[in-house]
């Protein structure tokens, strides 16, 4: 590596004195014809000096990833006006054979799910040699060797055997290591890191940021870091930008905008977080929905979100204005409004325990996949069953939530799917009201079936595309006899449909006219057409923003006071489980490790694995973990 | 598990499957209404010349006998006396399927790379100029069957423009390949029937796999287009690729029927059609035998192919 060491002092903002590394002037991206086209990005201006690592917030449709890749001009379907100017050549003005020279030599490019960028075809170690022979023009034989160096630094163990090895033979966590080192492998002036640690498990994402933050400090490479997650955010950015609706809605370091935002929508942001270090009754949510970009109008693109919003909202685009050193933010209120914070207060309604007898009982649960040939024929393939689900025993107390937290592959799901009677366990009885119920959900009674409902993670997949929500919401009411006459069916949907905030016009609507929250209210609404005793959550929040997520949360829990529904409660989000969780146990492979109230769970968690989860969550402020570049680390 | 055991493995598989089909044709040549002596020599049979070849047949043993004294000379390299011909199998089977092979081998050698490659150009721009002739034209001929491009072929090539043999009739002795002229058309016409399936398998793969996020990552990392498409694509396509070439391989060594009966070319397909006309049942049996086995060894190269091209089966 020979580039020098750059010490970069944390929560200070580099020198603007140099020429930037990265500069965006006025860029807007639009999809489709130019009329009614997509307006995905509009007017975003940023610059990110040498060695500066700059945040990109925003939820999905924000246009971050557009402008992720437009970095490298790789829009395939849009089209990019305004200028990208990297080290001072305009990215947009240059020659094919200039743009492919400077995409991997001076700007590279960390992708969100490392499974698939990395092809499954070819060696890792080739695939980081390639970039090196393509740009450096070295040898095989050199080029291989700064694979193999490349693949150490990125705390990979034996990389001289890992480089042999295929995609698809490492981790998640490895396999992202491995992206990086790609990126890295001509000492770029910026790394663009697209959502580079969403598809991995809390304890990779933060060896993962650890590295990112080593490795910057080694290099002094600049960082354009797109995510959704303002805690990963916080973790390693200097300074930070806000985008909604494809605008950049407020800018400035990462401890102004963090801590002190001035932008209505970034403050919506902060409450609808929820954090394990206070359970609020209630988060607060952003109501509304994110505003057509085919028609743009000439205002705020926030105002029909806006708690603040005044007349003049509507009428004018308000611009980027200053309001702090190095902080900025497209609000006309923003020298009235402050952060509401929700109020710290342990409003704790959850302390008081569940009495008499619990709803459903999980006793003994145990469940393999795959098995052991009967016959040991030499040509038939032998496989090892694993155990997902490992003699698992756990009660659900009435009109309570259970919790069940675990990370990928801990077997949390499995146990979802062998209490809604989707898989039958190998071993084990489930108890509901102290009477042992079938194993497979056809065989149980229709009281049964009625009493346990089910919200999937994917609303998309969950959903029958070709129904009406009219036909998806009245299919249980009809299936139970809850409803008989049409007059009745349609009242019961439409009393439904309001309960979780639809309304009577979505009667008729198809689930690809929905968003990703309304379909998952169209699947509450679902589960709850039945009155269940029980309902199995499966992570029903992690495929949506942090903003619909907390009005999920929030429906979910006032439909548990409401009707005195229990709930199994899937998750991977120590945070989520804190703010919705009667009781908390920690699954890992299998097992159950730890069980308690979210206040025992959480304050003083016992097993060294509940320990390791809880730090490893990306707070707001940043942690330091070993800082030495060149530790070696154990492998997540 | 590795490559050796995965071979290993299949070709085990490939006997079982060699001793079904074994079971299969003798038990269906035997079990078919009225007597195999009583077929061969037609209606006009006397009882005791219908006699005498049960005899020569062995046709009075029981049926399990019969079955293993025939797979005892297979394995000896006997496959028994032809009722036409009147001489051992073995040697003429070994003839024609020397003659087969050579017709299929240069067939699949010219038509593999050359329909993976209009696969590729096709799908580097779907829908564009490139794609329509290609994809038009593999349409179009897939929609022909053989024997109308072989006339079209015959008509155009040795009647229209007397350049090539219309036939392809040699000695018995003759080596196809020291008569080169006389195997253009069949291969011509054998070739343009391939094209057409396995170009169009290869350009799907070849439209996915340029879409897919991989493939956005070579690109990302400054390679040139070519070496995006052909080290970083390619690889992954080829799988069903082969998967479909090893198809065709039991096919050109066995299937070719129509169109060495059309070329009178002296290969195992026209002497299977033969075989059947004149009933000579030991030829029949021996001649099914060797083209399951073609088919098996098609499919089994084609699955190590495949193995070797993608590291995910390797595991």
């Amino acid at each position: 590596m020979n580039a020098e060491p750059q010490a970069i002092a944390e929560d200070t903002m580099p020198a603007f004195s140099s020429e930037p590394t990265l500069e965006v002037i006025g860029v807007s991206i639009t999809y489709g014809s130019d009329a009614g086209g997509l307006k995905a990005v509009r007017d975003v201006s940023f610059r990110i000096a040498p060695g500066e690592a700059y945040g990109l917030i925003g939820e999905s449709g924000s246009g971050k990833s557009s402008l992720a890749y437009a970095v490298l001009r790789h829009v395939p379907a849009g089209r990019v006006t305004g200028r990208i100017m990297l080290r001072g050549q305009d990215v947009m003005e240059m020659s094919p054979q200039a743009l492919a020279a400077a995409r991997g030599r001076i700007v590279s490019m960390v992708y969100q799910d490392p499974m698939s960028a990395l092809n499954p075809a070819i060696k890792v170690g080739e695939q980081i040699a390639e970039v090196v022979r393509r740009h450096r023009k070295a040898d095989r034989k050199a080029a291989w060797a700064r694979a193999v160096t490349l693949l150490g630094q990125v705390q990979l163990p034996h990389p001289d055997e890992i480089a042999h090895r295929y995609p698809h033979q490492l981790s998640g966590g490895q396999q992202q290591r491995v992206v990086i080192a790609m990126g890295l492998a001509c000492d770029p002036d910026l790394l663009v890191m697209d959502e580079p640690t969403t598809g991995l498990d809390v304890t990779t994402e933060a060896v993962i940021l650890d590295l990112v933050n080593d490795l910057r400090r080694a290099l002094g490479v600049a960082v354009l870091f797109i995510s959704h997650n303002m805690g990963v955010v916080a973790q390693v950015c200097d300074r930070v930008g806000v985008l909604y609706a494809g605008q950049l809605v407020e800018e400035g370091s990462t401890a102004q905008v963090l801590r002190a935002p001035r932008h209505p929508y970034t403050i919506g942001l902060m409450n609808a977080l929820p954090t394990i270090n206070r359970a609020q009754a209630r988060l607060a949510d952003i109501p509304g929905r994110l505003p057509d970009l085919r028609q743009v109008p000439e205002a705020c693109v926030f105002a029909p979100r806006c708690a603040s919003v005044q007349k003049g909202c509507t009428t004018a685009i308000p611009a980027l204005e200053t309001v702090g050193p190095g902080h900025r933010t497209r609000c006309f209120e923003r020298d009235r409004i402050v952060r509401a914070m929700a109020p710290p207060a342990e409003a704790e309604a959850v302390a008081e325990e569940a009495t008499g007898k619990p709803l459903l009982q999980i006793v003994g649960v145990e469940r393999s996949f795959g098995r052991m040939p009967r016959l040991n024929l030499p040509f038939l393939r032998q496989r090892r069953p694993v155990r997902a689900v490992d003699d698992v025993t756990l009660d659900i107390p009435r009109g309570r939530t259970l919790a069940v937290v675990g990370e990928s592959g801990s077997g949390k799901s499995t146990l979802a799917r062998c209490v809604a009677g989707l898989l039958p366990p190998n071993a084990g009885d489930i108890l509901l009201e102290d009477s042992v119920i079938r194993p497979m959900v056809q065989n149980r009674t229709r009281p049964e079936q009625r009493a346990i409902q089910f919200i999937f993670q994917n609303p998309d997949a969950a959903l029958n595309p070709h129904w009406t929500v009219e036909a998806i919401v009245g299919r249980p009411l009809k299936l139970h006899g809850l409803a008989h006459w049409s007059a009745d069916l349609r009242a019961r949907v439409v009393e439904l449909l309001d309960a979780v905030k639809l309304g009577q016009r979505y009667l008729d609507r198809y689930p690809h006219q929905l968003s990703g929250g309304e379909k998952q209210r169209v699947s509450i609404a679902r589960a709850f057409a039945a009155e269940p005793r029980l309902v199995i959550c499966d992570e029903p929040t992690s495929a949506l923003d942090i903003s619909v997520q907390a009005a999920i949360l929030n429906q979910l829990r006032d439909l548990q006071e409401r009707h005195g529904t229990s709930y199994l409660f899937i998750s991977h989000d120590l945070g989520v489980v804190r703010h919705i969780a009667h009781r908390v146990a920690i699954m890992r492979h299998g097992r159950i490790v730890e069980s308690g109230t979210p206040a025992e769970v959480f304050g003083a968690p016992q097993h060294p694995y509940t320990q390791a989860l809880i730090a490893a969550i990306p707070t707001l402020e940043r942690k330091r973990r070993g800082a030495e570049p060149d530790t070696t680390r154990i492998m997540a | 598990m590795t490559v050796i055991a995965f071979i290993l493995r299949r070709c085990m598989l490939l006997v079982l499957v060699l001793i079904a089909v074994s079971v299969l044709t003798f038990a269906i040549v035997n079990v078919l209404p009225g007597d195999v002596a009583t077929a061969v020599l037609g209606d006009m049979a006397t009882p005791q010349m219908v006699e005498a070849v049960r005899e020569r047949m062995g046709l009075g043993q029981p049926l399990p006998d019969r079955y293993f004294a025939w797979v005892a000379g297979i394995l000896h390299g006997d496959f028994g006396r032809s009722l036409q011909h009147g001489q051992a199998i073995a040697p003429m089977l070994l003839g024609r399927l020397g003659n087969s092979a050579i017709l299929g081998g240069i067939t699949l050698a010219i038509a593999a790379p050359l329909s993976i490659l209009l696969g590729v150009l096709a799908a580097l721009r779907p829908g564009g100029v490139m794609d329509r002739v290609i994809s038009g034209f593999a349409v179009g001929t897939h929609a022909l069957p053989e024997y109308v491009i072989g006339l079209l072929a015959i008509l155009a090539f040795s009647i229209w423009l007397p350049l090539l043999p219309g036939s392809s009739l040699m000695d018995p002795n003759e080596n196809p390949l020291s008569r080169p002229e006389a195997l253009i058309l069949p291969i011509g016409v054998l070739v343009i029937g391939m094209l057409a399936i396995i170009s169009q398998v290869t350009r799907v793969g070849m439209i996915q796999a340029l879409a897919s996020p991989y493939v956005r990552t070579a690109t990302l990392k400054g390679l040139p287009r070519w070496k995006v498409v052909m080290k970083h694509a390619l690889p992954n396509v080829l799988p069903p690729t082969v998967t479909e070439i090893g198809m065709y391989f039991g096919y050109v060594i066995g299937g070719l029927v129509v169109v060495e009966t059309l070329f009178s070319y002296a290969g195992i397909g026209q002497m299977m059609t033969n075989a059947v006309s004149y009933r000579d049942i030991p030829t029949i049996q021996a001649g099914v035998l060797v083209v399951a086995a073609a088919y098996g060894i098609g499919n089994l190269c084609a699955d190590v192919a495949a193995l070797v091209l993608n590291p995910r089966l390797r595991g």
